[in-house]
């Protein structure tokens, strides 16, 4: 037996107003831990399958075979993992690190009484969240020097390390506005109450507000951290050593062979799925369990 | 009269400053950096087989880098590799990041005028195409209007372009830009003609040529600072290059490193040949 409800289910048997009952549904997830989350475990061997079928694509020229290029990829695997995709790993968490901090910094500063210090967190927020990062990779990576001297000791600065720099601006920037939408987001009668209870400013952001916040922020900010390390990428284009560059000279030293490419690529989209796909179910579940219930 | 012993000092100063220049140009800044720290910084490229390119344990290995230990220990000191690119090389010198810099690099004008490029150059090589058998290539005006792979950063990139019309791809690796020739998607690749040979003497492009003859046959140069260029350093490096010229280094490396021998380097050998010798 289906119930029947005029107006959701059939037709309006009326055409007085009524007042549909309220459905609460999920919130709207338009985000990359989303996306990601939501394919199937297994969609790790689908990634792979490219790799499979490339043979049957690739022109067969000459000698050099499908065999050949998996044992050439073989004997580079432990190259490429450690000395580039640790390095990503690196990057990607040093960067997450610096971006976080400054970007709580920068978050406070919004919500700052002092008109000036919110300006200008406000600007360098804005100026940083809609900078294109490559360009902000290059500017850091040609701008900075390749080393200080801090009290005539020589410190050398490493190509990654300037790489953490520039990835960790727009990280910062965002950062901001989660904190800043976070505490924007806890009702406005928690800070009227507080404050008639004699709290001083800093007592409710401390101890009011922030706690209330924290559990908020986690999934965007580790759906940051996902996006982050897949765009670790784009140091390559810098020559900072990470997985793509290496790959890049590892096929050079095979004599780039054309065949090479979709086994090499293959194999760091594998590495980055394995990697990412466990933040992004870690961060959905941490979504659902915190979700705001109505 | 203050003001006429301050214009005398003046007037004085601004004669004599060219005299300052001159003793000033030569500090030896990064030989003497290099000395004091017991270490050199090289340069080198790690994508471009056999000159320079890593092997599986990740150390870059190749005939340039044989050249820069060589000079590491001629100087006496330890020797560091520090990969660089086509687009970078010449940036990380001036900035000092590397003290030397033998990174495939072609002895151009305009790059003389950025990094001190010391003589007698150490290789050269020749423009070339690789292009498919069945179009039958004959000169290079049939690459007029025709879609060309390259790779980045390569100089002869332009000159084909302006020369021949023809419209260049240019890729970032090697790697892509042969899977595109492969792929039709250009008519022809453009590189140095050493490569290609290479290439198809390794028997897996037997369907495709070098039809055309080498244009371009440029020097290859390595540089030191341009401070550097006249003084101590720059000195040093024409010795070491006139050196391996001389009794053969360069010619075994070629051979040890399997690039075919190249007429350059033999002329080379016989012109500087100790006239003493035998």
């Amino acid at each position: 037996m289906v119930t029947r409800i005029p107006g959701i289910t059939k037709p309006t048997a009326t055409d007085l107003p009524v007042l549909k009952p309220f459905l609460p549904r999920a919130h709207p997830v338009l985000h990359t831990s989303a996306w990601l989350a939501g394919f199937s475990p297994w969609m790790g061997l689908v990634l792979f399958l490219p790799l499979m079928l490339w043979p049957f694509a690739s022109h067969a020229a000459g000698n050099f075979t499908i065999i050949d290029a998996f044992g050439t990829l073989w004997n580079w695997v432990p190259f490429l993992l450690k000395s580039g995709f640790l390095f990503n790993v690196i990057i990607s968490v040093f960067a997450m690190l610096i971006g976080t901090i400054a970007g709580i910094v920068l978050g406070l500063g919004q919500i700052s009484k002092i008109t000036i210090t919110r300006r200008i967190s406000w600007f360098i927020t804005q100026l940083f969240r809609n900078s294109p990062w490559l360009v902000l990779l290059f500017i850091v990576l040609l701008a900075f020097p390749f080393e200080i001297t801090v009290f005539g000791v020589i410190i050398m600065i490493p190509d990654w390390m300037k790489a953490v720099i520039g990835l960790s601006l727009p990280i910062m920037a965002n950062i901001s506005e989660i904190v800043r939408g976070a505490i924007m987001s806890v009702p406005t009668a928690q800070w009227e109450a507080a404050e008639s209870l004699a709290f001083s400013r800093q007592q409710i952001l401390w101890r009011i507000i922030l706690p209330q916040c924290f559990k908020r922020m986690i999934p965007p900010w580790m759906n940051w951290y996902a996006i982050l390390t897949m765009a670790t990428p784009l140091c390559s284009l810098l020559g900072v050593e990470e997985i793509i560059t290496l790959s890049r000279q590892a096929m050079e030293a095979e004599n780039n062979h054309p065949e090479l490419l979709v086994p090499f690529y293959s194999f760091a989209l594998g590495l980055f799925f394995i990697y990412c796909y466990p933040i992004a179910r870690m961060t959905m579940y941490l979504e659902r369990r915190y979700a705001v219930k109505i | 009269m203050i003001k006429k012993i301050l214009a005398g000092a003046v007037a004085a100063s601004f004669a004599m400053a060219p005299m300052v220049a001159t003793a000033e140009q030569c500090s030896n800044d990064t030989w003497n950096k290099v000395m004091s720290r017991g270490k050199l910084v090289v340069g080198v490229k790690a994508d471009y087989k056999p000159w320079g390119f890593r092997n599986t344990d990740g150390e870059i290995v190749g005939m340039e880098i044989d050249m820069a230990k060589n000079v590491a220990d001629t100087m006496g000191v330890d020797l560091e590799l520090v990969a660089v690119q086509s687009s970078n090389r010449m940036q990380f010198l001036e900035q000092g990041k590397i003290d030397l810099m033998i990174a495939t690099m072609s002895d151009r004008k305009d790059r003389r005028e950025i990094v001190g490029i010391v003589g007698p150059n150490y290789y050269t090589s020749g423009t070339n195409v690789m292009s498919p058998k069945a179009l039958g290539l004959t000169s290079w005006e049939d690459l007029r209007g025709k879609p060309v792979c390259g790779k980045q950063g390569a100089f002869y990139n332009q000159i084909v372009e302006q020369r021949y019309g023809a419209e260049i791809i240019a890729f970032t690796g090697n790697a892509e830009a042969k899977q595109a020739l492969r792929d039709k998607k250009c008519i022809a690749w453009v590189y140095d003609d050493s490569s290609i040979g290479s290439d198809l003497s390794s028997g897996e492009w037997d369907d495709f040529e070098m039809p055309l003859n080498s244009e371009d046959d440029n020097p290859w140069a390595l540089a030191v600072p341009k401070a550097e260029q006249n003084c101590v350093f720059g000195r040093f490096m024409s010795g070491m290059q006139y050196q391996w010229h001389q009794d053969g280094t360069l010619a075994e490396l070629e051979k040890k490193w399997g690039i075919k021998p190249t007429k350059y380097l033999q002329d080379k050998q016989a012109q500087y040949n100790d006239w003493l010798a035998e």
